[in-house]
């Protein structure tokens, strides 16, 4: 009997568990306004700005607000902001803040605090940093309004302000925002539709959220973090479980209420239950990586990298990642999201149809790689890395590569892969990530397509293509004309190889049947949830 | 006995100090940067460098160590990197779960092992010894996990007895308290139950062939009183020592019984700090752990005295 038969024979009982739970910790009363969620991970910090993991910013988004929230249609609808105006020549941006925000330590939030908040977001987001490279000044005009001069237009703005990708434009109280952007805040008081209870947190183990009686929703239908955030709990807990299977059991069980992420293995299981509701979470999904070093030898050498793509079979990714859950994947010959404006296929036909190892190898030799050990740096610690390490491990075989497999944890991976030294002196040739499809709609927040060199994520790649028409991204003034574009940076960035995609997953969410209101979004929406006992 | 505790304690000093250094070093060369993971996966490397500096890990080693060393001496085992909350803070938050489940599983252990022990060298030989030995390798063969997994099955999922998963604090009440202890006490106390009933066993078997014993029988006392008075009692140092030795490996068994039962101890603390790197967190951690393994040891000393009057420090 192996851990997985385990886990599954544990989580296959709750079917068969009998109804209630003995002696619950709250009253029955209490038991229904507070809502018991199992995150994706750990919240072990809490300043958004400072550290830009995805948990983070998800319990981020409860506690404070943005200026705009992105819309399914990924378009930033206004959220704290009443309204916004541009000058004819597209320098001066002056927004007006709506009535009624107010801190959850009483204080109104004012003109001079969203300056302050920008000002620390913008030293640390992709486009906060442009910003402020052709930034004129930020100042507040009077108590709920600021202008934002600039040297050049900024068609994107709104976009910057509102989107979802960490790190998010999260307004906070003057005196908390001008904590240094690198340094860690120590206050959590935002303005959003939570407070963050502070004395209950227990890092690894329990946060809580209380609902924000102050809190003015806007009036509009609430979509992702669009609209009138209404809170229907009095508390959130966060509840951390590492095992799966426990947390299996203990939405089964009623000990929980909803878990953000179940594993693909146990979903069955949870599916089986009619207490229990599984859908699609994020409809955003990720993007799988096969990430290359482009400082040494042999992917230093185009042609060896595309022989990866020419080889590469993102069915066997995905696979050994879903096993046969074919609603959970995606071919992905390209890099932007499947199913968001920009998707596109440009250029992607070498990742399409039979896998070519005769061509390929033929490149690798033209890239003189001569059996050379490939350093492919392989998380264990993550499922999603482990299953693709496993796979690319058989693919460099049957290429012919000599393979040198570090099997580690992922922080090794993370620090490894910073090191720009030949592989042989602690450097490395290949690891795997993913990104969260919410990142990969667009250029703005794609740190990992960018090519400029030593400036670009980890493997340093260099396209000038690639480059090019990210800048005119950013400069398009209509969706067609970003259309246009996208399909030209995809198939600029396949021909550089800039990194190789393993395909497009989805995961599942799974809550109690006597929650309502669990809808699919870029992150875990709390809002409009409600729970009857 | 007072000096001798009192040498015992001072002769810890040296030993933290020894574990300090080693851990310091330890975690100054393993691989791995709490910057990258607070930064983020978007980050730019530029933007983890700042962190880094921010948090004082691009120092040389000496001015870390000493830095640690001057805040040890003035009692503060620093700032966790990760939560910003001291660290003895959130050791103070985790060792209440930590030290339940140890004591419940403790007294469990003994409760169970020392009884089945003594029946098996009482019957040794017989079917009933075999069933009691059979059990003990089941203890020592089976992983905490498997038979976590089982017993939550049985106790929690099919029969609804007891909570899945979770710590109730004792001030909240003894019976919420003691329900999230006992599958995960169980669990982890298995091995224990194994190896303290093979050393019981072991013991009683010399002690039962022992003169006295005989003498005992002959004087018409009855068995109970020779088992658990007579020669229970002569047993006791090799069993005090195994159990004193158990609750230190108590504490490695926390770690995964922790994790498997979602219990927030000292254990889950440390898979989370060396995960993540938190290196306040993890040299915090294991100066208290190595300070109860010393206390541990010189409680099981003092402890022979009292089973043994012939020891005498």
């Amino acid at each position: 009997m192996d851990r997985r038969t385990v886990l599954k024979g544990l989580a296959g009982a709750g079917g068969l568990a009998l109804t209630g739970f003995a002696a619950p910790a709250i009253a029955q009363g209490a038991s229904a306004r507070t809502l018991r969620f199992v995150p994706q991970a750990n919240l072990a910090n809490f300043d958004p700005i400072w550290g830009t993991q995805y948990v983070v910013r998800n319990a981020a988004a409860m506690v404070w607000d943005t200026l705009y929230g992105i819309d399914d249609k990924f378009v930033p609808q206004r959220q704290m902001v009443e309204s916004e105006e541009v000058s004819s020549d597209g320098l001066t941006w002056t927004f007006k803040l709506r009535p009624g925000l107010k801190f959850h330590d009483g204080e109104p939030v004012l003109a001079k605090d969203v300056v302050a908040s920008l000002t620390r977001w913008s030293a640390r987001d992709p486009m906060g940093l442009m910003l402020k490279a052709i930034q004129n000044e930020l100042t507040a005009v009077d108590d709920k309004t600021f202008k934002w001069v600039l040297k050049q237009p900024y068609p994107k703005m709104l976009f910057a302000l509102g989107k979802g990708n960490a790190p998010c434009a999260f307004v906070m109280p003057e005196r908390i925002a001008q904590t240094d952007p690198f340094k860690q805040m120590s206050e959590y008081v935002g303005s959003g539709p939570f407070k963050f209870a502070k004395g209950e947190w227990v890092p690894g183990a329990k946060a809580v959220f209380e609902k924000f009686a102050d809190y003015v929703p806007r009036d509009e239908k609430p979509v992702w973090l669009a609209g009138g955030k209404k809170v229907l709990v009095d508390r959130v807990e966060w509840v951390i479980m590492p095992d799966p299977a426990t947390a299996a059991a203990a939405l089964q069980n009623g000990e929980v209420d909803w878990w953000e992420n179940p594993i693909t293995d146990l979903v069955p299981v949870l599916k089986g239950n009619k207490n229990i509701g599984v859908d699609i979470g994020d409809p955003l999904g990720n993007v799988g990586s096969f990430r290359m070093n482009h400082l040494h030898a042999p992917f230093n050498n185009v042609k060896a990298r595309q022989a990866i793509l020419m080889a590469l079979s993102q069915e066997d990714y995905m696979r050994a990642l879903v096993g046969d859950e074919n609603a959970l994947w995606k071919p992905l010959p390209g890099f932007f999201t499947p199913d968001t404006p920009l998707y596109t296929e440009a250029g992607g036909e070498i990742l399409k149809g039979k896998r070519d190892f005769a061509g390929a190898k033929k490149l690798l030799e033209e890239a003189g790689y001569k059996g050379e050990p490939i350093t492919c740096v392989v998380a264990q610690d993550q499922p999603i890395t482990k299953a693709f390490g496993d796979v690319t491990a058989d693919l460099l075989k049957k290429l012919g590569m000599t393979v040198d497999f570090v099997a580690t944890d992922w922080g090794t991976v993370g620090a490894r892969r910073a090191q720009k030294t030949p592989p042989s002196q602690g450097g490395w040739h290949m690891f795997h990530t993913w990104h969260a499809g919410a990142d990969c709609i667009n250029p703005a927040a794609y740190t990992a397509l960018r090519a400029n060199g030593d400036k670009a994520w980890f493997g340093w790649p260099t396209s000038e293509k690639v480059e090019t028409e990210i800048t005119n991204w950013f400069n398009a003034k209509s969706l067609d004309e970003e259309k246009t574009v996208a399909a030209r940076i995809n198939k600029a960035a396949l021909e550089d190889v800039v990194f190789a995609p393993t395909g497009f997953f989805l995961g599942y969410t799974a809550w109690r049947k006597n929650v309502s209101g669990v809808t699919k979004g870029p992150i875990p929406l709390f809002w409009g949830v409600s729970k009857t006992a | 006995m007072l000096s001798y505790a009192l040498r015992r304690v001072l002769s810890t000093l040296p030993v933290m100090a020894i574990v300090a250094l080693f851990v310091f070093s330890l975690l100054y060369i393993a691989p791995g940067d709490p910057a990258v993971v607070i930064a983020g996966d978007q980050a730019s490397p530029a933007d983890v460098e700042r962190i880094r500096a921010n948090l004082g890990l691009d120092q040389p080693f000496l001015v870390q160590f000493g830095s640690w060393v001057w805040r040890l001496l003035h009692f503060d085992l620093g700032t966790s990197i990760f939560t910003n909350l001291p660290v003895a803070a959130m050791i103070a938050q985790r060792i209440e779960p930590t030290l339940s489940l140890m004591m419940v599983t403790l007294v469990l252990t003994i409760l169970i092992a020392v009884p089945l022990g003594v029946i098996a060298a009482w019957k040794a030989g017989t079917w009933i010894d075999r069933v009691i030995m059979a059990f003990a390798v089941f203890g020592f063969s089976v992983p905490v996990f498997v038979v976590g997994y089982i017993l939550a099955y049985v106790f929690a999922l099919k029969f609804d007895l007891l909570p899945v998963q979770g710590y109730t604090p004792l001030a909240q009440g003894f019976w919420p308290w003691l329900q999230n202890l006992i599958l995960p006490a169980v669990a982890l106390g298995c091995v224990y139950i194994a190896l303290i009933a093979r050393i019981t066993r072991a013991a009683m078997l010399e002690v039962l062939q022992q003169d006295y014993i005989r003498t005992a029988r002959a004087k018409g006392l009855g068995q109970g009183g020779i088992l658990f008075i007579h020669a229970l009692k002569n047993a006791a140092v090799p069993i005090v020592t195994v159990v004193g030795i158990g609750i230190a490996l108590l504490i490695g068994g926390a770690v995964v019984t922790e994790s498997v039962f979602a219990i927030p101890g000292l254990g889950r603390l440390t898979i989370d700090a060396i995960l993540r790197r938190d290196y306040p967190v993890i040299q915090g951690i294991v100066l208290l752990f190595s300070f109860v393994y010393v206390l541990v040891n010189l409680l099981i000393d003092i402890t022979y005295t009292l089973v043994d009057p012939r020891i005498r420090y």
